[in-house]
């Protein structure tokens, strides 16, 4: 049959075309010689994205992140109590209110054989201030003036004003960059640093030598890493896989092609793999927190005693039983979660879900019922339907509501479409994430100051207001705190943002492959540089 | 009319299809809700950097200044860098599209080779056991849902049975013909999958309209010349019936080569060129998105100028400067 021969002809030439992308094998007898192996293991880690872009200056996805880390330290780290630890820099803190510095660890290179510097981080916050590329470390930088290597291992910041949580931020938001590959490609706004110039530079465990676009990342073992302990990493190579279907990442996790998955599970999916022979399942503290905010610049929302009765009418103990499986814990209705544990208040109380007291505060509020109890109130909801655990209890919210009295519209929409309809405030409550607060007085500037990036409850308190500008230049953490507090408490009884939980995450990996150090948040957990490097496969 | 001027008409009539395609791809794109800045960036943002990379994506320009520049582009063969990945999209496409037309090619041969003869027998003994099997087999393959049977194949083959890979076009760190059999290993599945979910509609068309076929005089009259059945059959029958199986397969072919297996390649984690739309679209990537449309316009066009070459071939009463 003559469609089936031109059908094959066509299946051949494809077959053959795709010859054109078999890889070469690589060249023997060009090997690093002479260093000790500690052990030629491969840990191979799933993830569910691609790299989009490979200049941690610019990159924003979690694949980005967690690749890049492996090649670019950070300043500083997180521990699991929530405080900030050494990574690159051993030390850190201001000479005055003007002036921050870092005292870098010694001994680190770049794997093409150049020493890390005080330069290099120099470089790379002053590059970044002048370029302003759209990553997350330039938002730090508001307060930024200037970075000056004094010494080899020691760099001082100028700020423009005082800001007591600049210098953590900046280290631990920060990575840091090698002068001599970034500065030549000139912006490192529109560097792309995908390695085409000769392959990529790393200071951190591993250096990515190949990637299969759509498959996998694999990144080769960097000798000296005096960061960890031995000064040497573990696993020979690290291989990122890519599994758009986190149903698939799973299978491959218990069929051992992969070691770890990445990512953290489904609250679905926890139970059953903490149940299967080979895995473990280890939960990962949270960093951030699930939230509704009431758009206050709608008349009705601007009454305080109508942002109460939405949050009185919401079942956070069910939402947090049953959509999340109990993997989530109270915030106490605060903005500061308790694994901040300097600075969490546990006297601040959970809103009580009691539809009849919201209908009080209604009826005190001057609204009335109608012949069906209900009160005319109606509130647009917005979610992102790529988001499944908002999504399902957008809707616990929305019978709430209506136990109240009050009618919600739920609006689910596209990711892309919900961070327009976010950032042009085009909404009544709005229902997302917000994945890292690891610093409240700059987490609280963020999203509750006039004009702050993320408040997208539009408050302007002048007295929360000056709470948090007072917390941005108080230095000592023993008076930092209370302020902070009044100001969360501030947060809570007026609700300037309802915050309904904290996720605890779960991540899995193999049970032969141990070493791992949690860090909280899904982008550190158990593959920040340093678990990575120290984790080892036993026989 | 001649050959060449029925040619140069499908010729101009495919670059209206295509120009037709480019320009509603272009206009749609840009009524989607949402900002390529924002999706590609950090939410917090300054307007400062919003504006920035709005002027690196020309996306601040006028509709009409964007267009004529796309076109006049596009007309020079550059189809403009990828938003995200920031390399030509031309290079974003060729890394994915062998991977799909691998993956479309041999389910489409074994679709073919299984659906025609399953077609055949079926209409052959019409009514009887096999055919009722045969119906109900096809018409459950056509109700499977992708991601559904690309999961359970995956848990049976792949954990259980351990026969077949876990998702990958093949396995990092092989070469040479290791590399070509872990190819042929990491494309079985998807590969199945796809024929599951189109045999049913290859076996369905053959089987009905052979049995057409088979009622008609010319059938009758070869039965009556005393020609073997199975020579009815498969030589005469059969080469009628295959008329709309060509049209099915040259929809099937500008169904799947670009973005009808998106949900294969997801499950499977195969690097195609449906994958490859899937992300382009949760980053607001246009140049990417206006890239693979335009080439679905392309393929769409070549696949129906060749369905109709392939109609002349079959049936000698489709010829051309016929009307």
């Amino acid at each position: 049959m003559r469609s089936t021969r031109v059908i094959t002809a066509a299946a051949l030439s494809a077959a053959l075309a795709l010859g054109a992308c078999a890889p070469e094998a690589p060249q023997s007898g060009g090997g690093t010689g002479g260093g000790q192996e500690v052990t030629d293991a491969t840990l191979t880690i799933a993830t569910t994205t691609d790299v989009v872009n490979y200049n941690p200056l610019v990159g924003n996805s979690r694949s980005d992140y967690w690749i890049t880390n492996l090649m670019y330290p950070h300043l500083l780290s997180i521990g699991e109590d929530g405080e900030k630890e050494p990574e690159l820099a051993k030390e850190w803190g201001y000479v005055d209110d003007t002036t921050g510095f870092y005292e870098l660890e010694s001994g680190l290179t770049w794997s093409d054989g150049k020493p890390l510097t005080a330069k290099d981080v120099a470089y790379t916050l002053n590059a970044v201030k002048r370029d302003a590329p759209a990553g997350t470390l330039y938002g730090q930088l508001s307060n930024f003036d200037t970075a000056t290597a004094v010494s080899d291992t020691r760099v001082e910041v100028k700020l423009t004003k005082p800001d007591a949580s600049v210098i953590p931020e900046i280290g631990f938001w920060g990575n840091v960059v090698p002068q001599h590959v970034f500065e030549p490609a000139g912006s490192v706004a529109k560097f792309a640093n995908d390695g085409s110039d000769g392959g990529w530079v790393s200071a951190g465990p591993y250096v990515l030598t190949d990637v299969q676009r759509g498959q996998s990342y694999t990144l080769e073992r960097k000798d000296d890493y005096p960061l960890v302990e031995g000064g040497k990493p573990k696993a020979a190579k690290v291989v990122y896989r890519v599994f758009p279907d986190v149903n698939t990442e799973i299978l491959s996790l218990k069929n051992g092609d992969v070691d770890v998955i990445a990512n953290s599970l489904p609250p679905a999916q926890v139970k059953e793999l903490q149940n299967t022979e080979g895995v473990t399942v280890q939960e990962v503290p949270g960093l951030g927190y699930a939230h509704m905010t009431y758009n206050m610049t709608k008349p009705d929302l601007a009454k305080t005693d109508v942002r109460l009765a939405l949050a009185h009418a919401v079942d956070y103990e069910a939402i947090r039983r049953v959509v999340l499986q109990d993997q989530a814990v109270s915030t106490g209705s605060s903005p500061i979660m308790p694994v901040l544990k300097q600075y969490y208040d546990d006297s601040i109380k959970e809103y009580e879900h009691n539809p009849e007291k919201s209908r009080e505060l209604l009826d005190d509020a001057g609204y009335k019922a109608n012949s069906e109890d209900k009160y005319p109130l109606s509130f647009r909801l917005i979610y992102s339907l790529q988001d499944p655990v908002t999504t399902q209890w957008a809707t616990l919210v929305k019978d709430g509501a209506a136990e109240a009295g009050i009618t919600i519209e739920l609006q689910g929409l596209e990711r892309n479409a919900y961070l327009a309809k976010t950032d042009a405030g085009d909404f009544d409550i709005y229902a997302g994430n917000f994945a890292i607060m690891d610093d409240p007085a700059t987490n609280m500037s963020l999203t509750y100051l006039p004009g702050g990036a993320i408040n997208y409850s539009y408050v302007d308190d002048p007295e929360l207001t000056k709470l948090i500008q007072q917390a941005q230049v108080t230095f000592e953490r023993d008076e930092q705190v209370p302020i902070l507090q009044e100001a969360a408490k501030k947060v809570r009884d007026n609700v300037y943002d309802n915050v309904m939980y904290t996720q605890n995450l779960y991540v899995a990996h193999r049970s032969d492959w141990s070493g791992f150090t949690v860090k909280p948040s899904e982008l550190l957990s158990i593959v920040n540089p340093i678990s990575v490097a120290s984790a080892t496969k036993s026989e | 009319m001649s050959l060449w001027l029925f040619v140069l008409r499908r010729i101009g009539r495919g670059v209206a299809t295509i120009w037709f395609a480019v320009t509603v791809t272009f206009l749609m794109l840009r009524l989607l809700p949402g900002d390529p800045a924002l999706a590609i960036a950090s939410t917090n943002m300054t307007p400062e950097i919003r504006a920035e990379l709005l002027n690196q994506y020309g996306l601040d320009q006028s509709l009409p200044v964007q267009y004529v520049k796309y076109l006049g582009e596009l007309l020079q063969g550059n189809l403009g860098m990828s938003f995200s990945q920031n390399i030509p999209v031309g290079d974003a496409l060729m890394q994915q599209l062998p991977w799909t037309l691998l993956l479309v090619g041999v389910a489409l041969v074994v679709t073919v080779a299984i659906g025609i003869p399953l077609g055949v027998v079926a209409a052959s003994r019409a009514g009887g056991l096999l055919d009722r099997v045969v119906q109900v087999v096809a018409v459950t393959g056509q109700s499977l849902f992708v991601p559904s049977i690309g999961i359970l194949l995956l848990y049976v083959f792949g954990l259980q049975l351990g026969w077949f890979p876990i998702g990958g076009a093949y396995t990092a760190g092989t070469y040479g013909g290791e590399w070509y059999l872990s190819v042929l290993s990491h494309l079985v599945l998807p590969c199945l999958s796809l024929v599951l979910v189109q045999l049913g509609a290859y076996v369905l068309t053959v089987r009905s309209t052979l049995m057409e076929s088979l009622g008609e005089d010319y059938i009758v009259l070869a039965k009556a010349n005393g020609l073997p059945y199975r020579r009815v059959l498969w030589k005469h029958a059969l080469r009628n019936a295959l008329l709309p199986t060509t049209t099915l397969i040259g929809m099937q072919i500008c169904l799947y080569v670009v973005g009808g297996v998106i949900l294969i390649e997801t499950v499977y984690a195969y690097p195609g060129i449906g994958r490859g739309i899937y992300d382009a679209v949760t980053r607001l990537d246009f140049p990417v998105l206006q890239g693979a449309f335009l080439l679905l316009a392309g393929v769409v066009v070549v696949v129906n100028m060749i369905t109709d070459i392939v109609y002349g071939l079959l049936d000698p009463r489709v010829k051309v400067g016929s009307s």
